[in-house]
């Protein structure tokens, strides 16, 4: 192996010195919160991320031809099992259409305003960090009109929320990581509750109004009470509720998107004011 | 200017150019890799990069400023806090290159161990710093942590071993 070590000592600690005060600088400047270092993190972010959207575009070009070509077998069986599932659907679909007709009619006879997902967009995933953090990047920033705390859903529900945005990207922390927490009510019985990540695949219920109800199973939703999520979304279902630690029981929550195989996502990025808060004593209206 | 001050500052700046993109490039690998597979979130191919040049160049000066760059450029491109990841790519960067003049690095035994505990080192120093700012991923304290950091050395210094092997290799085709 080569070794050309340096003769002189002192510049290596003058250098080691000046890259230890930048970092630490760096550290301290976000802790007390008095300098926004965010520009430098836009300036990195949109240097590097526009080269793992090439390489992430490649990959995709090359899978799609794939699955398109070549990974066709079974195809016609399955075309037939969806199309009778399509089928189902539709029919459901138009069952549940005059229940929200309904519900529609009921809410303007009582002057409240309809709630909405609000303004969405469309971005894909481009990059996950392989350190201790649960984020991800994707390919819409500041110039798409995210903003930090945008929600980031799937069909199948919450995703994360948007922590850091350069111009063209952004990061999204993922539901699972440590430091999330989304506010959720309970599908069942409409207890409001929060959960929060632990860094692994599973959520943990930090919070529930009562927990004697509860049952593997049962879903969650989010309330909207921490203006994050809009109101209603899936969240994750109960898999084991263990002994009680401290005031509540120990559960566990599969989240409902499946966060390992993010590809494209959807933004919350303009949410309408009606439904940023929804009023946990709202029991319906007075008649008279 | 002279022909021969010209000739080496080309070279100097396509040397300097080479390693920036091949930094880049461990940076932008990592973060697809840990997209696609969701198992090469264990690995921490900036880490294996500072302790591979800091061993094979030896010199504690590019060492540093080539493990505080890997450091900061994975710090921005996730949401951990800026400057943690740079500061302990820095430390691992410096003491790789000076532990070739005290240590046989060559040897695997010294590999092993140089790998797993930088590893080590640079999980409980990112966490601390994660968890002092509170950010985004700083998931000690949750039982997951010991695992999470002895899961990643173990890899990170299986993957370095093939690597430097690769590199061994290399080197003696060449000479």
């Amino acid at each position: 192996m080569s070794r050309t070590v340096v003769e002189s000592k002192k510049p290596v600690w003058i250098v080691l010195t000046v890259a230890l005060v930048i970092h630490t600088g760096l550290i301290s400047l976000q802790g007390r919160r008095r300098i926004d270092t965010s520009f430098v993190r836009m300036w990195i972010l949109d240097s590097l991320a526009p080269m793992e959207k090439l390489v992430d575009r490649s990959t995709h070009g090359l899978w799609s031809v794939w699955n398109g070509y070549i990974a066709l077998i079974g195809l016609h069986g399955e075309n037939d099992r969806l199309k009778r599932e399509n089928d189902a659907l539709r029919m459901q679909i138009a069952n549940e259409h005059e229940s929200v007709l309904e519900a529609q009619r009921v809410l303007a006879l009582n002057g409240l305003p309809a709630a909405g997902m609000g303004r969405t967009l469309v971005a894909r995933v481009i990059g996950r960090d392989a350190g201790r953090s649960q984020t991800v990047t994707i390919d819409k920033g500041l110039a798409h009109g995210v903003k930090p705390d945008s929600a980031v859903i799937t069909a199948a529900g919450v995703v994360g929320r948007v922590i850091q945005s350069s111009n063209f990207f952004s990061i999204v922390q993922l539901i699972t990581d440590s430091q999330s927490a989304v506010a959720v009510l309970l599908e069942s019985n409409r207890e409001q509750g929060i959960i929060k990540g632990n860094g692994g695949a599973i959520l943990d219920l930090d919070y529930i109004d009562d927990d004697n109800a509860l049952k593997e199973g049962d879903k969650f939703l989010t309330s909207g009470m921490d203006k994050v999520y809009p109101k209603g979304l899936p969240l994750g279902t109960i898999t084991s509720i263990g002994a009680r630690r401290g005031l509540i029981k120990t559960v566990e929550i599969r989240p409902a998107a499946d966060l390992g195989r993010l590809e494209e996502v959807l933004l919350v990025v303009d949410r309408p004011q009606s439904s940023e808060v929804a009023d946990p004593t709202f029991q319906g209206p007075v008649l008279p | 200017m002279s022909r021969v001050d010209y000739s080496a500052r080309i070279s100097t700046f396509a040397i300097i150019g080479k390693f920036a993109i091949a930094l880049i490039a461990v940076v932008v690998t990592q973060g697809i890799l840990s997209f696609k597979f969701k198992v090469f979130g264990y690995f921490d191919l900036p880490l294996i990069c500072s302790v591979f040049y800091g061993f094979t160049l030896g010199n504690p000066i590019a060492s540093i400023l080539i493990g505080s760059s890997l450091g900061l450029m994975q710090d921005s491109l996730s949401g951990a806090v800026l400057g943690a990841n740079g500061l302990s790519k820095t430390l691992i960067g410096f003491f790789a290159a000076t532990a070739v003049s005290k240590f046989a690095v060559d040897q695997p035994v010294t590999r092993i161990f140089a790998l797993f505990l930088f590893s080590i080192g640079d999980g409980i120093l990112v966490t601390i710093l994660g968890l002092m700012l509170n950010s985004a991923g700083a998931n000690a304290m949750y039982g997951c942590a010991l695992s999470r950091w002895l899961l990643s050395a173990t890899f990170n210094t299986l993957l370095g071993l093939v690597l430097f092997g690769y590199h061994d290799r290399w080197s003696d085709a060449r000479t």
